[in-house]
């Protein structure tokens, strides 16, 4: 019922994080081919680099956080998080401040770009609030260190609504649920009992229930076993960058970030600060999630449109990027994409 | 340390058999089968656990044996109880037992099917605490709480173990995978102290990733891991996706150490329900868990004696279960095992 619908007769404003590294560079390119296919959406763009706040600490600005609230649909690139130490992750933050409670995630092989696997097409489905993220953590005593995972019956049951609707809606075949409740007793048992119960509302939705260890296992050999997954936030995480480098990596895989009133899409990678500034990064990441964003948005056939020109020039493979094994840079990349739409 | 004290009676070595659940007693057997036609001095000694009871009275003999025997190999037992107060066995025999560290031997078999070839890699892992502490409590209705403990002294002995182990078998790289980014105290701390640790080893190359981004590695290129070490959980998650690389769950084993106990397991630590009883289990990986026990007790021309045997078998003839996509059955790849004990020249005996 969140997911309101826009219509293709209104220009819609959305917010644009372009992020840091690679992320303008890339957040360029998604705004040039949507200029060309003459989406009807006006970008708002916003930085979020943290400012101190009036507690003194630091956090992301209030102009960031108003333009998502009003716009209620953004798309982001990435932000940077340094590691073991200095503020909390600006990822983390977003979601926790929207409430984006589900981090969906497709992977599918691209025609035209050989990997070792074929065929695969998964979704994973990520509890995005809590979990092994809850960043509750303490020294009890000098060398002895505690972080807690926090499972809860609601995120658990909204999360797993949301992946049985999804999969409904979606005409999938097959729900998984992954988790380690063997030994994570209470609270995997938790998350497994919701999805349970919900399975219980969905009697069309085809459900099963996994280990996290045995799906690691599977999905390697033989990644078609897999339909649409879902799981508390650490191992979503994990299984979703795995099913990204089953596909051809980080540079291709886009995600949605589905939340209590509103929507925020980005690239599932990181900043790549070694290739950042220099025109060789792989724009298609974020541009799919864009195209995810249209088609949360209802403009489906912009959303075509523009998928069709990104797949056509990766099977062409006369203008792909290095990580895809081409010479091509960032903007040349993006204009064949143009110009195919133009056509 | 103190070495490994060991039952040892008339030269035979007495070592604890836990068969677990599922497939474990099947392969159990071939291991006896296998042993007896190698001559193997081993005499084991068996501790079933009634997965359905939450009595622990099996689970007390089985340490008390393993204390005893200092040497255990064992199947995956299973703990069928829902009922949150009673804990995985396999998780408090390590405890109990304080088997620290994990060490799986990630290679791949020439001739055996898989999505990658020529894959090497160590995989460490701490093996008693981190995710697995089960420490959880429901705080509120609908509200728990799953505690992970990394502590500053398990974390050292993964790491000196690690760096030993890589000095000693000629490894050149060591790689921390965490999570240090968000979780920054607990994976912060592991990966510190593994830093730490690798400076007194300057001859050995040292680096970290990301388990997520780790993943994404494994399957697109596997060959630049060399030997890693990780924390608890994301050790499952490891072991699982490089095993599934080199052909599945039925190949690899898995040794545990402590100070003073060491247990032999098949790597991936599955049970094996759907399979048991149609001999389709592949019983190469509970084998070469045999193996690595015979050479941990110094018995190295029986374990070379079964391993050539299980080398001919599964690489030369292509002697497959269906897990590899092979034809025969569980007991036909034993019986072509022994038929080569029985054909090698040197007779361990
Ligand atoms: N869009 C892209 N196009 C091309 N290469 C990419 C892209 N995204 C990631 N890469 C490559 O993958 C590598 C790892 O990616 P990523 O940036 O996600 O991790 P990271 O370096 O840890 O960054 P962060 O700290 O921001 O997460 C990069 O160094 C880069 O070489
Ligand atoms: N020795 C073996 N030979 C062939 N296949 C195996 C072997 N061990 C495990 N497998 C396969 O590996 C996969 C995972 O194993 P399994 O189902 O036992 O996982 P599990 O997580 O332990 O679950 P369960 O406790 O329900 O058995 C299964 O497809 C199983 O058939
Ligand atoms: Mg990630
Ligand atoms: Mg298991």
């Amino acid at each position: 019922a969140s997911n309101a619908r826009f219509y293709s007769s209104e220009i819609k404003k959305c917010t644009i994080i372009p992020g840091d590294g690679i992320g303008p560079e890339i957040s360029a390119a998604v705004q040039k081919i949507f200029s060309v296919a003459q989406v009807p959406i006006e970008w708002e763009s916003v930085d979020v680099t943290p400012v101190r706040g009036p507690d003194g600490k630091f956090g992301i600005p209030q102009a960031a956080i108003d333009s998502v609230n009003r716009n209620k649909i953004g798309l982001k690139g990435p932000l940077m998080t340094p590691v073991g130490k200095g503020h909390r992750s600006l990822n983390l933050a977003l979601r926790k401040e929207f409430n984006l409670y589900a981090n969906v995630r497709p992977c599918r092989s691209l025609e035209g770009y050989k990997t070792l696997y074929d065929h695969v097409d998964v979704v994973t489905i990520r509890e995005n609030t809590e979990g092994e993220y809850s960043g509750i953590e303490h020294e009890i005593v000098d060398g002895v260190v505690q972080s807690i995972k926090l499972i809860t019956e609601d995120a658990s049951r909204r999360v797993a609504e949301f992946a049985f609707q999804y999969t409904k809606e979606n005409k999938r075949r097959k729900l998984t649920a992954v988790h380690k409740a063997n030994i994570m007793r209470m609270s995997d048992g938790l998350f497994l009992r919701c999805c349970r119960e919900m399975a219980e509302k969905y009697p069309d939705v085809k459900f099963e229930e996994k280990y996290l260890d045995t799906v690691c296992l599977n999905m390697v050999q033989d990644p078609t076993q897999y339909d649409v997954l879902v799981m508390p936030n650490l191992y979503g995480d994990i299984l979703s960058d795995m099913c990204a480098g089953l596909v051809g990596g980080l540079g291709l895989t886009p995600s949605g970030n589905i939340g209590l009133s509103g929507a925020l899409f980005e690239s599932v990678h990181g900043t790549a600060p070694d290739i950042a500034g220099q025109d060789k990064a792989n724009p298609t990441a974020l541009l799919l999630s864009a195209v995810m964003m249209l088609r949360y948005m209802g403009l489906n056939d912009h959303a075509v449109k523009i998928e069709n020109a990104c797949f056509e020039t990766i099977k062409e493979a006369k203008y792909l990027t290095g990580d895809l094994g081409g010479k091509a840079k960032c903007s040349e990349f993006t204009n064949a994409i143009c110009e195919k739409i133009g056509r | 340390t103190t070495p490994i004290p060991i039952a040892l009676y008339g030269g035979r070595h007495a070592v604890t058999m836990l068969p677990g659940g599922g497939i474990g007693p099947e392969l159990m057997g071939y291991v006896k089968q296998v042993f007896k036609y190698a001559g193997a001095p081993v005499d084991f000694e068996l501790v079933d656990i009634d997965p359905k009871s939450d009595e622990t009275n099996d689970l007390e003999y089985a340490i008390t044996s393993i204390k005893r025997n200092g040497v255990c190999l064992k199947g995956n037992i299973e703990t069928r109880s829902e009922s949150t107060g009673v804990q995985s066995r396999n998780v408090a025999i390590r405890n109990e037992l304080d088997l620290y560290v994990n060490v799986l031997h990630c290679h791949s078999y020439p001739g055996v099917p898989a999505r990658q070839s020529n894959i090497d890699i160590i995989i460490i892992r701490q093996n008693t605490e981190g995710e697995y502490a089960m420490l959880e409590h429901e705080s509120v209705d609908g509200v728990v709480e799953s505690m992970k403990v990394v502590t500053q002294s398990n974390s050292e002995r993964v790491a000196r173990f690690a760096f030993e182990y890589a000095r000693r078998n000629n490894r050149k790289k060591v790689t921390t995978i965490h999570k240090a980014n968000i979780m920054k105290l607990s994976d912060g701390l592991f990966l510190e102290t593994s830093r730490k640790i690798a400076k007194e080893y300057p001859d050995i190359e040292h680096n970290d990733m990301i388990i997520d981004n780790c993943c994404m590695q494994l399957v697109s290129n596997p060959h630049q891991f060399d030997v890693m070490i990780m924390t608890n959980l994301y050790g499952t998650i490891v072991s699982n996706v490089v095993c599934g690389l080199v052909g599945g769950a039925g190949l690899l084993s898995g040794k545990n150490y402590g100070d003073h106990y060491a247990m032999f397991e098949p790597g991936t630590r599955n049970t094996g329900t759907a399979i048991a009883g149609k001999n389709i289990a592949n019983p190469i990986a509970m084998l070469s868990a045999s193996i690595d026990m015979l050479d941990h007790l110094g018995h190295k021309q029986h374990s070379e004696l079964i391993s050539d045997a299980l080398r001919k078998t599964i690489c030369e003839e292509k002697i497959h279960t269906p897990d590899l996509g092979g034809t025969a059955t569980s007991t036909e790849v034993v019986q072509r095992v022994i038929d080569h004990i029985l054909q090698a020249d040197i007779r361990a005996w």
